[in-house]
Order: structure tokens, then sequence, then C-alpha cells
């Protein structure tokens, strides 16, 4: 066979992989097949202690698959076809844009977590300013779109678009606020002057559509292997909350206001880029926890601790305790707002 | 004849994350078969959150190879083919 041909053929197989990926979720969807694990917390009773993880991992896996695989192929497709080039090229052009292109591109980008800082940074020295770096860096984890999916598929739809909603509100609130302090202009001003100079020489070389597909699942494996034995440890975990965790417990202190605040406190500390805190979260939440509780347990990710430490490395530590504490602001107001809205304080 | 010198810069962040190492061994490979074809190529690596780097090259999304001081590779880990490629075309075009 020859070159041509086989090119042609892989591209086929290639894109009938991804069809039928995309094929599956659908037909689960219409079938209403349930893709979150059924276990409720009664059916773990009279299972031994090791036989607990092992239920409830399969009881995942047999559901979850599906979903799991979806995400990290869209995941991995969406970050190979995102037209990267015009997004580092606009990012560093001004403040508006900057703005616009943080919000609406930074979900799309960052599934990997070793792109984010970097973007931070390049961000900031090419002159589009703290505010614009700021929103990146909180938007991207908050809302990025493996979370999502997994939001969507494992808890709702509408938790999912809650937590887009105020993933929004809150990243450029937290960049607006921090361009006017004085200590962020102090680090704007510092890097004022690296403004690159005319244009960048850029000339990238497009692979075939072969090649870019087959690096997009490469890229998704790459992302399964990061993230899948974090959550497998966190399933465990959560296997565990769900059979010894007493719901009056739950009921008591992740509902009303006292569980919003809780929420919010735990879920930043907690956090691991790991998707595990979805997983929690829908345990805690078939236990009694409140959506408001909910909402504000999975805004709390981006004040985590590994992320602040890095981004200290660039900024000072005054702005990275002001988007801290703005972030966390933001996770106990619009948790406590969702859950009046809601009916579910 | 004189051996001709490509400059390849790896551009990731330090520390430096998996797939920039992957992409700088990519590299690394690449200038090796070049070799045996009477190209020298030198591989160097750069901070992408560098001041210098960002200056140079604006905002990236690591990890990105530049070829002669023009990026190539963006957001991804190139073959090895890939690299080897461009490296020649950049030969001829200094040529």
């Amino acid at each position: 066979m020859n070159t041509e041909s086989a090119r042609k053929l892989r591209t086929v197989v290639l894109l009938g992989f991804v069809i039928t990926v995309i094929g599956l979720l659908i037909y689960s969807r219409i079938m209403a097949y349930s893709l979150a694990p059924t276990m409720k917390p009664a059916d773990f009773h009279g299972l031994a202690l090791w036989e607990i993880p092992i239920a409830y991992l399969i009881d995942y896996f047999s559901h979850g698959w599906i979903c799991l695989l979806f995400a990290f192929v869209a995941a991995g497709l969406v970050y190979e076809f995102v037209p990267k080039e015009a997004i580092t090229k606009y990012m560093g052009s001004g403040k508006i844009a900057g703005y616009g292109l943080a919000l609406g591109m930074a979900p799309f980008l960052t599934v990997c977590s070793c792109t984010m800082v970097p973007l931070f940074g390049g961000v900031l020295f090419a002159g589009a300013g703290i505010g614009p770096a700021i929103t990146f860096l909180l938007m991207a984890p908050s809302a990025n779109i493996l979370s999502i999916l997994l939001t969507g598929e494992l808890i709702s739809w509408e938790l999912a678009g809650v937590r887009i909603v105020v993933s929004i509100i809150v990243a450029l609130a937290a960049g607006l606020v921090i361009s006017k302090t004085p200590w962020g202009r102090a680090i704007e001003k510092e890097h004022q002057r690296t403004v690159p100079t005319g244009q960048t020489a850029m000339e990238l070389i497009k692979p075939p559509l072969d090649e870019r597909l087959w690096a997009s699942l490469k890229f998704a494996a790459y992302l399964a292997k990061q993230i899948l034995p974090f959550f497998f440890l966190g399933l465990i975990a959560v296997s565990y909350v769900q059979a010894y965790l007493p719901e009056d417990i739950v009921g008591t202190y992740l509902t009303g206001v006292t569980g919003v605040l809780l929420a919010s406190v735990i879920g930043g500390p907690l956090y691991t880029p790991t998707l595990v805190e979805i997983v929690l979260g829908k345990g805690m939440y078939e236990l009694g926890m409140s959506k408001g509780a909910l909402l504000s347990w999975l805004m709390g990710q981006p004040y985590d601790v590994a992320n602040a430490l890095a981004v200290s490395r660039i900024a000072k530590w005054k702005v990275v305790l002001t988007y801290m504490i703005i972030a966390w602001a933001g996770s106990v107001i619009f948790g406590l707002l969702y859950g009046v809205l809601s009916g579910s304080l | 004849m004189r051996m001709k010198e490509v400059k390849i810069e790896v551009l990731g962040p330090e520390p430096p994350c998996m797939r920039c190492q992957a992409a700088k061994k990519v590299a690394e490979k690449a200038a090796e078969k070049l070799k045996q074809a009477e190209i020298s190529v030198k591989v160097e690596k750069a901070n992408i959150m560098s001041k210098d780097t960002v200056g140079k090259y604006g905002v990236l999304v690591s990890p990105a190879i530049a070829i002669n001081g023009v990026i190539k590779f963006m957001g991804r880990v190139p073959s090895e083919a890939e690299v080897e490629k461009s490296v020649k075309a950049a030969v001829q075009k200094e040529a």
C-alpha cells in the first residue's frame, strides 16, 4: 500500500473511533442509561471493609467508562484542534481581547496544568496586564472542559452550567479587582517593558489530519495516565465516605449557611487536579449535602495551595492572597445564592 | 565542506513538565540523526516564563520548539521525522 492510501485509511479509522465514542455517549443519553455510579449508601451495609472499594469501583466503571472515555477524548481533540497560535497572538495584544480570550479559551487549553502557569506568565510578560492573566488563571481550573463534562455527566448539567457562569463572574471580578490594586499595578509596571516588538517569528508546521487525530488521542491517553491513578484513589476514598459517613452528620454540617462555609473551606485544600472533587461532591450530595454547599465545594478549586505556590513565583504573595480571597468569597456568595435560588440550602 | 549549524530551542516551563521533556528528547534524537547528514544541531532549553523568551517569542503554549529563532511547533510533541524535516528546510533556506 502506498503512503497516500495508508494515510487515508488511518484517518478513516481514527475518525471512526472518535465518532464511535461520541455515538456511545449519545446512545447512552437516548437510552437514559445512567453513567454515574448507582450504589446508594445503604448498599454498602453488610460489606466487608475490603469489599467496599471493590464493589464501588466495579459499580463506577461499569457505568462511568463511557463518560470518562468521552471526556478524555474530547479534551484531547479540543486541545489539539483549538487554534493555539491565534490565541497566543491576541492574548498579549490588549486588555479587552485579553479578558475575552482568557474567559473563552482557558477552559479548552488548560486540561493540563503544565500549560497553565507558563501561559499565565506569558500573558503577563507580553503586556496584556495582570488582569487578564489572573482571569485566565482562575478560569482555567474551575471550568476546564474535563471537569465541566464530568460535572454534567455525573452530577447534573444544571450544576455544570452554574459552575461555568460562576467561574466566569469570579474570574473576571478577580482580574478586574487585582488590576486596580496598588500591588497588582506594581507587578504590571515591573513587566511592562518586556512587550515584544513587532511580529513574533512563527511558522507553525501543520501535520496532516491523521497525525493530528492520532496526536489528540495520544494526548487524551497522556491526560488519562496523569489523572486516573489519583481518580482511582479518590474513588476508593469516596466509597468509604459513602459507606461510613453518617447521613445525619452530612445533613447537619453540610447544609445551610454553615454547609456552604464549611464546603468552601475544605474544598480548597482538598482540591487535587484530578476530578476527584466531582465524585466526592456527588457522594456527599447523595448523603444529603445541599446544592448550595455542593457548588461552593466545586468552586473551591482555584485557591488550592499548589497552584498558588506556582503563581507566587511570578506574582507577589499579595496578589496571590487577593485572588485567593476573592475566589473564596465568590464560592461562598454564589454557593449561598444558588442554594437559595434552587431551594436547596 | 563546513558543517552547517542549526539551533533548536525547546521552550518549556521551569521546572520542566513531562511533555516538555519528551519534546526535548525528540529534538535531541533528531539532532543525533542529522549529524550523519552533515548538519550539526545545537539543542538548547529555554525557560518559557523568562522575560527574554516572552520578549522574543510572545505568549506560547508549552512545549514549543523554535528552529533558528522561528517557532515551528507549539503545544505538542512533534515526531522526530517532523523535527528533522523542518531542520533540513531551515538549512536549505540559509543556503
